[in-house]
């Protein structure tokens, strides 16, 4: 059969970088590096249209591997930093990214707070269940038993409950993604990033070197897409389930959403019918009127 | 009790109350009125709860300087107008103080002179409402804060117009996301500003660092308050200035500059931002508890004085389209000052990058790129250095204009060197009686890193003693001016009690300074560590 081919090489070349990968051979990142770029054009959004954060960890390393108005900043910071880019130029979509180590525990404050803040930014979760960048620790979301870098009997504390603790945050946006399925994940980033709120996206992704449990062909053998099975996003109380049952199947795709909740910029009062961005505000201002109580 | 004046009033409600022996003396020595006011005596005749007894005491004070009972019904009516059974109360406590006369002593009125016309359309503001005017005349769109005294009076002054000025304020969980927020907001290409005190910028310092390295503006207000830790928590200081030289890892540059009183307060914050921009750089601006929560009688601000500048902030298409990202963090750029331009922007992109980076902000860890780029960083602080103004020189006076006598070469018998608060009463203390005759001067610092010292050096050379005033224990200012010229002023007089410098105080320490009496000690810690600095300053590289 004929078909026309939708001509996006061009737009996806836009992307490109010249720094070369230095990710492990069958690192998940390639894979949702990939997505993240296929789910942009696809979206027809070019590189000067889009803010990318980044945190520490290896994902992070993929700052200078994609073209974009990018920020790569400090441990675990990511998420606030993007929402304060985002609030201040609402036409920019902001997408952060950060690993489960830096999200888990030294960032997971902001973690929190951004869930119930509902900020109108896009959360990818690089999730390989260790901190690989600084050589296999144990993160928050390593399971026990395992023997990790200053971990050798294993971990002492219990694996965080990613998922519920997520849900009892009340999110209106959580997929997950599994870096084997590109496609699959440039469905979810697509959704993600035309989300209202705040949308939290967990991509579990191998990790080769360090994760020896939740490994690439643990994870294919039992991620499937929840949707195609037909899980309706809008089911809250199926998605808690999908979201934390993951002994057998990992169930992958957008478990949750709901459109109907305002982001925080939507909440603030005084921005109600602004059509400018704190960006183009900028200009020197006539504050008398501010000061005639003081007077 | 310490710090009343001669023929002052002390007014207490306790029955039978007795001093104790120190008070009773200076209650003889300074010749004290002492009133006692019977306050649970008329409430139990009222029927009132204790917390009336605010207003009968207000109405009494209200009384005796002589203020009409109208003013006072229609500020409280105005406060219980809903509550009729509690403003029928309290009317009844402002009968009660207001009509108040001892049967032995009659009517004790303090007649307070009738107000000054000429005040009639000056504002009254705190630091705090000072600088926040400021930060909203500056441009500032976006504030992002989390509460700690003596910071969060500038936190709720700006949330409290928001309504007026349509910014976005956020209240955040940390110090931690109010500085990244900010940085974030600055990111993108808004004036946005947080502030905050003591430990809290202990938490912020991190992201100070990050935005050195990405070069981005940013600024922090710092309000100072006495520490270490939790300390003195509503109460002033001086101590963080070494702080905010140093904080954060890393070398690189970064401008410091404190505010003095409600003028500054307000004139500096286009000036933090311009710097910030222009250099791309972080501005920390210092307040102080003193300055944050002071009420100030200010003349309304001068609209027209201050300008925006965003240093090489590219707009524009055309420019825009002929940027390469290599431009962006480009090593060999003048002054180390590259353009920026913002995200959103059609144009070439490129990395802000918290890791060493390359001209794209490409991580590049090579041993030729960490030079230029940490040389290109460190290039705009000498730059900043010969661009900022140097400290402000006063005299003492009759008026307020000042003497000409220091545009001679001739000796200078006492100078001053200070910064922040100690300002106005520094000012106030040289335009005094025992003072305004003497050669005596008074060096402000406003811009403290990068530290100018060429002034304070050729001052330094015809001052027969130099005293600095600061409130903190080391010194610190005078520790910076010998880290960067070598002048070592053994001479100081510092408070860190958490107490502001007041007239009386700053003015006996300095008849003493004068007469040279001193053994150098004082009631604070003035220090002296040769027998006596009559020779003047040792000036390292200048003395013999």
């Amino acid at each position: 059969m004929n078909t026309t081919l939708q001509i996006t090489p061009r737009a996806l070349s836009e992307y490109y970088a010249e720094t070369k990968c230095t990710w492990c051979d069958g690192c998940g990142n390639y894979g949702i590096w990939s997505a993240v770029k296929y789910s942009l054009v696809e979206l027809k959004l070019h590189p000067w249209q889009v803010c990318l954060c980044y945190d520490v960890g290896c994902h992070g390393n993929g700052s200078d591997k994609i073209q974009g108005y990018r920020f790569h900043g400090l441990h675990g910071r990511v998420i606030p930093f993007a929402a304060g880019a985002k609030l201040a130029n609402m036409k920019v979509p902001v997408i952060a990214f950060g690993g489960d180590g830096a999200t888990f525990s030294e960032g997971v404050a902001h973690l929190v707070h951004a869930v119930r803040s509902n900020y109108p930014i896009t959360f990818v979760l690089h999730n390989n269940a260790n901190y690989g960048l600084t050589t296999g620790q144990a993160s928050s979301l390593t399971w026990q038993g395992q023997p990790m870098n200053t971990n050798p009997n294993g971990i002492p504390e219990r694996t965080l409950a990613s998922m519920d603790f997520i849900f009892a945050l009340e999110p209106t946006f959580v997929a997950r993604g599994f870096s084997g399925d590109i496609k699959l994940m440039t469905r979810i980033l697509k959704a993600a990033i035309q989300h209202r709120g705040f949308a939290f996206v967990d991509m579990l992704q191998a990790c080769p070197t360090y994760n020896h449990f939740a490994t690439h062909e643990y994870l294919l053998e039992r991620y499937f897409d929840a949707n195609a099975d037909g899980h309706d996003p809008s089911d809250l109380q199926r998605a808690k389930t999908l979201a934390s049952q993951v002994q057998d199947r990992i169930a992958c795709g957008i478990l949750y959403q709901r459109e109907d909740i305002p982001n925080f910029y939507e909440r603030l009062s005084p921005r109600q019918g602004l059509q400018t961005t704190c960006v183009e505000e900028v200009r020197k201002y006539d504050v008398s009127d501010y000061w005639r109580k003081l007077v | 009790m310490e710090e009343l004046k001669e023929g002052g009033i002390v007014l207490h409600v306790t029955p039978g109350w007795q001093f104790p022996e120190r008070h009773q003396k200076l209650i003889k020595e300074r010749s004290l009125r002492v009133l006692y006011f019977p306050v649970d005596d008329i409430l139990t005749r009222l029927g009132g709860k204790a917390i009336l007894s605010n207003v009968l005491l207000t109405a009494f004070v209200w009384s005796m300087l002589d203020q009409e009972v109208d003013a006072l019904e229609s500020l409280v009516g105005e406060k219980f107008a809903k509550k009729k059974a509690l403003l029928e109360l309290n009317m009844r406590c402002i009968d009660e103080g207001y009509s108040f006369v001892y049967p032995e002593k009659g009517k004790i009125s303090i007649g307070l002179p009738s107000p000054n016309k000429e005040f009639s359309s000056h504002l009254l503001v705190t630091g705090s409402e000072a600088m926040g005017l400021g930060a909203m005349h500056a441009g500032v769109r976006l504030y992002a804060g989390y509460p700690m005294t003596p910071s969060s009076p500038l936190l709720s002054f700006i949330a409290d117009l928001e309504n007026k000025t349509h910014m976005v304020v956020k209240q955040a969980e940390d110090e931690i996301t109010a500085a990244q927020i900010v940085s974030g907001a600055m990111y993108m290409g808004t004036r946005a500003l947080t502030a905050t005190s003591g430990v809290g910028f202990d938490l912020m310092s991190e992201t100070v660092s990050l935005n050195a390295m990405i070069e981005n503006p940013t600024v922090f207000v710092l309000a100072q308050r006495p520490g270490p830790a939790t300390g003195l928590p509503t109460w002033t200081a001086q101590g963080d200035l070494l702080r905010a030289v140093n904080t954060s890892a890393g070398e690189f540059a970064r401008c410091v500059l404190s505010v003095s009183n409600s003028q500054d307060a307000f004139d500096l914050m286009p000036v933090a931002f311009n710097l910030a921009e222009q250099y791309q750089i972080t501005v920390i601006v210092l307040t102080e508890k003193q300055i944050a929560e002071a009420l100030y009688t200010q003349e309304p601000y001068d609209l027209e004085k201050a300008e925006i500048h965003r240093g090489t902030l590219v707009t524009g298409p055309e420019k825009l389209m002929a940027l390469k990202s290599s431009n962006r963090y480009d090593p060999n750029v003048e002054g180390g000052i590259s353009p920026r331009w913002l995200p959103g922007a059609e144009a070439a992109t490129y990395c802000a990058q918290a890791d060493e980076h390359d001209s794209k902000g490409d991580v590049d860890e090579t041993w030729g790129n960490a030079r230029s780029q940490m040389e290109k960083r460190m290039r705009k602080f000498h730059n900043l250095k010969a661009g900022l103004p140097e400290p402000r020189l006063s005299v003492a006076s009759h008026g307020k204009k000042g003497a000409d006598w220091i545009s001679d070469e001739d000796e200078i018998e006492l100078l001053m060197i200070g910064w922040g608060s100690t300002n106005d009463v520094i000012q106030d203390v040289m335009c005094s009686e025992e003072l305004r005759d003497r050669r005596i001067a008074y060096l402000h610092y406003t811009y403290l890193w990068p530290l100018r010292t060429e002034e304070l050096q050729r001052l330094a050379k015809r001052a027969k003693r130099i005293v600095l005033v600061e409130q903190n224990y080391q010194g610190q200012l005078g520790m910076l001016i010998r880290m960067e010229c070598g002048l070592d002023i053994p001479d100081k007089i510092l408070k860190y009690d958490g107490r502001p410098f007041f007239y009386d105080e700053l003015l006996s320490l300095l008849l003493e300074k004068v007469a040279d009496k001193a053994k150098g000690g004082s009631v604070f810690a003035s220090t002296s560590s040769k027998e006596e600095n009559v020779l003047g300053p040792e000036l390292a590289g200048l003395s013999s």
